[in-house]
């Protein structure tokens, strides 16, 4: 076997041509605005909504791993916040108690949501979409006869310092970690550690990329699909809700706005990063930088004084963009593979037979 | 005869990557005659067809329309120079009705509206021409599969049609339905026009066909000959290469006093099947054969799950089985499926070498942990790669760079590596060539030795013929009748038709 | 023409009639006649209008199996740039009245010509163009709100009814009925169900796959033109919100209308229908003072109902064609020989 090196291989991804642009781009908003350093201001805040964002697009990549997509992300990082919020508010629970409680939450929304695909086999797209007004329907009613200002505000002990600490609040022997390190990008390290071993190391990892390689074929391969769709959407709102959870303890209090912004990013993040949006190919570490670099941009514009919309036009601009690299990559990963090339000329209708 | 062909194929060639479909393929039709154009599976004759129509772009040669040197941009550009095709496949717009689909190519319109009761006017005409008796009004999805091809005839010739071509009209309509197709195929002679048919029926082709080109691994062996200076068993031996003859078939024993270790039992299942039986023994192989849309899959699918049955029984071992899914099949009876369609359901295209074989043994090498060791995953794989002569450059490579050939041996190695006791292979040899396919055959035969049982659904009479013990026949969902394969092709195959035809002479 | 009423009363229209009919029924009970005052049937039907125009929109696309993500920034961008030509620029309101239609028919061309040169996925592709819109809608109007006093030749055509029925409602219906006829009538509008319902089959029919894409990109974008008129007409002003709660209506009409998500078919009387039980569900949501937030629930959950409903019948008449072949082997020829 001659396999290239792991250094060549890195060069040939998107990722590597992700951490090129990254690393341009904070130096020329160094060199350009040098109060892009400031660590308590500028870095902890980017590295705040990179932690939680990332969060936000491994649970899409979740699904896209099996060639499905969750147009409900924001509104199950909402309805799983909102049960945390519950549990901290109205029942008095401890911060890990009322976070395992939203992710269950969020688990089971998400299952229910995979269950119905996977059962009816109505699309994912369609599904999901309708999941997010049903969610966008309850959660705000929930909330306001739950709660007299729309918000759950209650904070058990470690909630503002999961969402607002860093490192300089952790002091070992009289020595304090830096301010511009956050330390929600702790449990946030922690998730992407097991989201990549999941699908490196294990058997069930595995199975969901086959599924998202071809349904049928997996299914005729022994593995049940119908259980790993449920599965996949489970585990993509179990991340919904952590993502929910961890902007709740930044900002502060629980409130159903929580996942508004989270539709297009949880999208761009993985997109970017490589993840196949026919399924079957997924990176965390792709995702990981695909949202930094929107988040990276997000924040120059903010220090240069430009408006939302301008970030907002940019982001549709670098997805059409990412997306028609995407269709590049698929292209040559298809070429030299089809006898039976009639089906070219045809639109695509992934949308629909995902 | 010095007419003008009305289509000729001159030098014809089209390669996909990795494979030559066709190489050189000469074609003459003549106006007022039937041509057949036979082969073997995968010999090219569909890929001709869609290389006559426009559907493909031929890389090298020309074709020739009435004398003119034409290239086809697109399928319509080939209906435009009166070239009417009828696919394998059925194409019918499934929410437009018969009347619609007929005439969909030319929409009859006045003032610039669609003219609904034209539409409806134009496609009974055309109907009535076939003597089809079907009301335009219909919507398509109510027809059975030979009525939407009649339906698509009828779209092929309603518009200025000179050449037609047929592929495989017969292949799953019954006895009446074809005599009705023939009467059109004959009228359409006396008027002069030129019909290219394709069917694997020799009986068929014999009967109604002028003149004849054979196929053989994308290569035209035998080219426009008239069809009466050649005998049956020449043809077949045309079609089939000389090269498969020197395959020498072992004589082998395949046990009759053990116990079978797949059975069934007046199966009657949710795809239609009624009161099918067979067993396969430890060690034999039992072909089950019939034509296209015969249930052959289908009952493959119900063993394993997919359909459900519904009366009678499956047994495993001689206990009685309940079998949902391809999983429980595998782990708890260790039965095997390798499936028809290698594209879409035999391997992941996208996908490495290593997780297509993978894939069966996952379970078992994560069993406990949950964890995958990539190294004990490899070496399995390394040991059917080399074992089934697997040509691959990484076991990192995608499974949809291989040859046809060698994805086969990765969709049969995934099951392999679970050491399954019953093998279902499904049409193992469509579109591989033959080298591959004898290394196939030998493999089979070493399975069946090594003891595994099994059924082997194959449309491929020839290959049925070289590799069964037994010959079980399907047609139409039921198990017409079962026969001790004596490896001689001319009774064997003359009993098996026999058999398929039994129950479509009683209509 | 027997065949077209019994087709009509088996299908998904009969229900949806019946339930506008007994919904109105109840709903005019519950508010004591208040729903057919003249200013009850007035605000019922003048909120119609946009529903079954996005609705339909929405339909288009559907049919060709494609979707539109941006109808509702479409539409708020076409709303926006022609409130600000008329406020800021001075352009004539006959002139404006035109810009919104200009704007949807443009912004749609160019998804249908991004989908087809891309071969991206046209999720993605109105996502995109969706997320592009909403920015540019932002720059257009930012925080404030034009007035309609900038336009009041068309406001007072919102303001417009014949017989208490506003006028913008009977032009989302004259819309619809083109629409139906388009589709029934026009060489393109059924080569669009060809497409939708079977590319492959289509192009050999000679039928070009990438034209359909576009066209129906194309007219999507020009019908939610035209909801950003009547939207420009009937709103006491525009800003950025316009367009914003569009996404969920649109695929919940022609869903619950009916029309089969894999492409190939339309409903546009199903979706004016289902547009209208979903208006219904808001009226009676404002009657009984619930949150605006019930809407959502109870359409989502409609939504996921008729699919899975839909699915359900699917999977029966598969078994039952099934269980018939295995009764009448004689009679039944195989069905699907395309393996």
């Amino acid at each position: 076997m001659n396999e290239p090196g792991l250094l060549r291989r890195f060069v040939a991804t998107p990722r590597f041509v992700l951490v090129v642009i990254i690393v341009l781009l904070v130096a020329v908003l160094v060199a350009v605005k040098p109060s892009f350093l400031n660590g308590t201001f500028v870095i902890a805040p980017l590295l705040t909504s990179i932690a939680v964002f990332t969060v936000v697009g491994l649970a899409q990549m979740m699904v896209l791993s099996i060639g499905h997509m969750n147009i409900a992300v924001g509104q199950m990082a909402a309805f799983g916040a909102m049960v945390s919020g519950i549990t901290f508010d109205l029942a008095g629970w401890p911060l890990v108690a009322g976070i395992a409680a939203g992710l269950v939450a969020g688990a089971a929304i998400g299952a229910l949501t995979g269950w119905i695909i996977a059962r009816t086999g109505v699309n994912s797209f369609i599904v999901t979409l309708a999941m997010s007004f049903a969610l966008l329907g309850l959660v705000p009613t929930i909330y306001s006869s739950l709660s007299a200002g729309s918000a759950f505000t209650t904070k058990p002990a470690g909630f503002d310092l999961l969402g607002r600490g860093s490192f300089a609040d952790v002091c070992l022997v009289g020595w304090c970690g830096p301010a511009a390190i956050p330390l929600i990008v702790v449990p946030v390290a922690l998730v992407m550690v097991l989201v990549a071993v999941l699908f490196t190391k294990t058997r069930v990892g595995r199975e969901l990329l086959l599924t998202g390689a071809s349904v049928k074929a997996a299914e005729l391969s022994g593995i049940p699909t119908g259980r790993r769709i449920v599965l996949a959407h489970a585990l993509s709102g179990a991340l919904a809700a952590l993502a929910g959870i961890l902007l709740a303890t930044s900002i502060g209090s629980f409130t159903p706005s929580i996942g508004d912004e989270f539709m297009l990013q949880s999208f761009v993040g993985p997109i970017l990063g490589g993840t196949l949006l026919a399924g079957g190919y997924v990176s965390v570490v792709g995702t990981f930088l695909g949202i930094t670099l929107t988040l990276v941009i997000r924040k120059g514009l903010e220090l240069f004084g430009v408006g939302i919309e301008t970030l907002n036009v940019l982001l549709g601009v670098i997805l059409l963009v990412a997306l028609s690299a995407d269709r590049v990559r698929e292209v040559r990963l298809r070429r030299g593979r089809t006898p039976d090339a009639s089906g070219a000329a045809t639109p695509e209708r992934e949308e629909v037979a995902a | 005869m010095t007419t003008t062909p009305l289509l000729e194929a001159i030098g014809l060639s089209k390669s996909f990557p990795g494979v030559k479909a066709l190489d050189g393929v000469n074609l003459r039709l003549a106006p007022g005659s039937v041509h057949a154009l036979l082969g073997e599976n995968g010999a090219g004759k569909s890929t001709l067809i869609k290389a006559l129509t426009g559907v493909h772009r031929p890389d090298a040669g020309s074709i020739v329309v009435a004398g003119r040197e034409q290239r086809f941009a697109d399928p319509a550009a080939a209906r435009a120079a009166g070239i009417g095709v009828v696919h394998q496949e059925r194409n019918v717009i499934r929410s437009f009705t018969v009347g619609e689909n007929i005439v969909m190519e030319r929409m009859p319109r006045s003032a610039g509206r669609i003219d609904w009761s034209k539409v409806r006017g134009e496609a009974a005409a055309c109907l009535a021409l076939l003597d089809v008796d079907l009301d335009p009004a219909t919507p398509i999805t109510e027809l059975s599969s030979a009525q939407m091809q009649l339906v698509e005839i009828a779209r092929a010739l309603y518009t200025e049609t000179r050449v037609l071509l047929l592929d495989e009209p017969t292949a799953s309509i019954s006895g009446a339905e074809s005599d009705r197709l023939f009467r059109v195929v004959d009228r359409l002679r006396d008027d002069g026009r030129a019909v290219l048919f394709v069917s694997h029926k020799l009986e068929e082709v014999y009967a109604h066909c002028d003149t004849v080109t054979v196929l053989r691994d994308g290569e035209s062996v035998l080219e426009s000959q008239p069809l009466a200076e050649h005998a049956h068993d020449e043809i077949v031996d045309t079609m089939v290469g000389r090269s498969l003859g020197s395959l020498t078939v072992p004589t082998r024993s395949a046990p009759r006093d053990v116990a079978p270790a797949l059975e069934l039992d007046g199966v009657t299942t949710t795809a239609g099947h009624h009161d099918v039986s067979l067993a396969v023994r430890p060690g034999e192989i039992l072909g089950l054969y019939g034509l296209v849309g015969a249930g052959r899959t289908e009952l493959a699918h119900a063993i394993v799950g997919l359909e459900r049955i519904t009366a009678g029984e499956l047994r495993i071992d001689g206990s009685p089985a309940r079998i949902r899914s391809v999983r429980q099949a595998l782990q708890r009876h260790r039965l095997g499926y390798v499936t028809e369609n290698r594209k879409e359901e035999g391997v992941f295209l996208e996908q490495s070498i290593t997780r297509n074989i993978a894939v069966t043994v996952w379970s078992s090498l994560a069993r406990g942990t949950g964890l995958v060791s990539g190294r004990r995953e490899r070496e399995v794989v390394s040991r059917y790669v080399d074992d089934l002569d697997i040509r691959i450059s990484s076991l990192n490579q995608l499974a949809g760079r291989l040859s046809g050939g060698n994805q086969q041996k990765v969709s049969l190695a995934k099951w392999l590596a679970a050491s399954p006791r019953i093998l279902i292979i499904d049409e193992p040899t469509v579109g591989i060539d033959l080298r591959t396919k004898r290394a196939f055959y030998e493999l089979i035969w070493r399975l069946a030795d090594e003891g595994l049982a099994i059924l082997l659904i194959s449309s491929d009479l020839a290959e049925m013929i070289t590799l069964a013990d037994r010959v079980a026949v399907m047609d139409r969902f039921a198990i017409t009748g079962e026969v001790e394969n004596d490896h001689d092709y001319d009774s064997m195959s003359r009993e098996v038709i026999r058999l398929i035809h039994a129950d479509a002479d009683a209509l | 023409m027997n065949r077209s009423v019994s087709a009509l009363l088996r299908s998904q229209s009969a229900t949806l009639i019946a339930i506008v009919v007994v919904g109105t029924v109840l709903l005019g009970i519950a508010s004591q006649g208040d729903l057919f005052s003249p200013v009850g049937l007035r605000t019922f039907f003048q909120f119609l209008a946009v529903p079954i125009l996005i609705g339909l929109a929405q339909m288009i696309t559907v049919a060709v199996g494609q979707l539109n993500l941006a109808v509702g920034a479409i539409g708020g961008v076409a709303a926006a740039l022609s409130a600000v030509l008329m406020a800021d620029v001075g352009v004539p309101p006959l002139l404006g009245a035109l810009v919104p239609l200009v704007v949807g028919a443009l912004a749609g061309l160019g998804n249908g010509l991004l989908v087809m040169l891309t071969r991206i996925n046209g999720f993605i592709v109105t996502l995109a163009t969706m997320t592009i819109l909403l920015g540019a809608q932002y720059a257009l109007v930012g925080t404030r709100t034009v007035s309609a006093s900038n336009w009041e030749p068309l406001a007072a055509v919102g303001k417009a009814t014949v017989a208490g029925i506003p006028v913008i409602f009977f032009a989302a219906v004259a819309v619809a009925v083109v629409v139906a006829l388009a589709f029934r009538f026009t060489l393109t509008g059924r080569q669009l169900l060809a497409s939708g319902d079977n590319p492959e089959a289509a192009r050999l029919a000679g039928i070009s796959n990438d034209r359909s894409v576009v066209v129906a990109h194309t007219a999507s974008g020009l019908l939610c033109g035209v909801a950003a008129l009547v939207s420009l007409a009937s709103l006491p002003g525009v800003n950025q919100s316009v367009g914003g709660d569009w996404l969920l209506p649109s695929f919940a009409a022609p869903i619950i209308g009916g029309v089969a998500l894999t492409g190939g078919t339309v409903a546009v009387l199903g979706t004016v229908l289902a547009a209208t039980v979903v208006r219904l569900v808001d009226t009676a949501r404002a009657e009984f003072q619930l949150a605006p937030a019930w809407v959502n629930f109870v359409i989502g959950a409609v939504v996921l109902g008729t699919v899975a409903l839909d699915r359900v019948r699917q999977v029966r008449a598969e078994r039952r064609r099934g269980a018939l072949r295995a009764a009448g082997p004689q009679n039944v020829t195989p069905v699907e020989a395309t393996r």
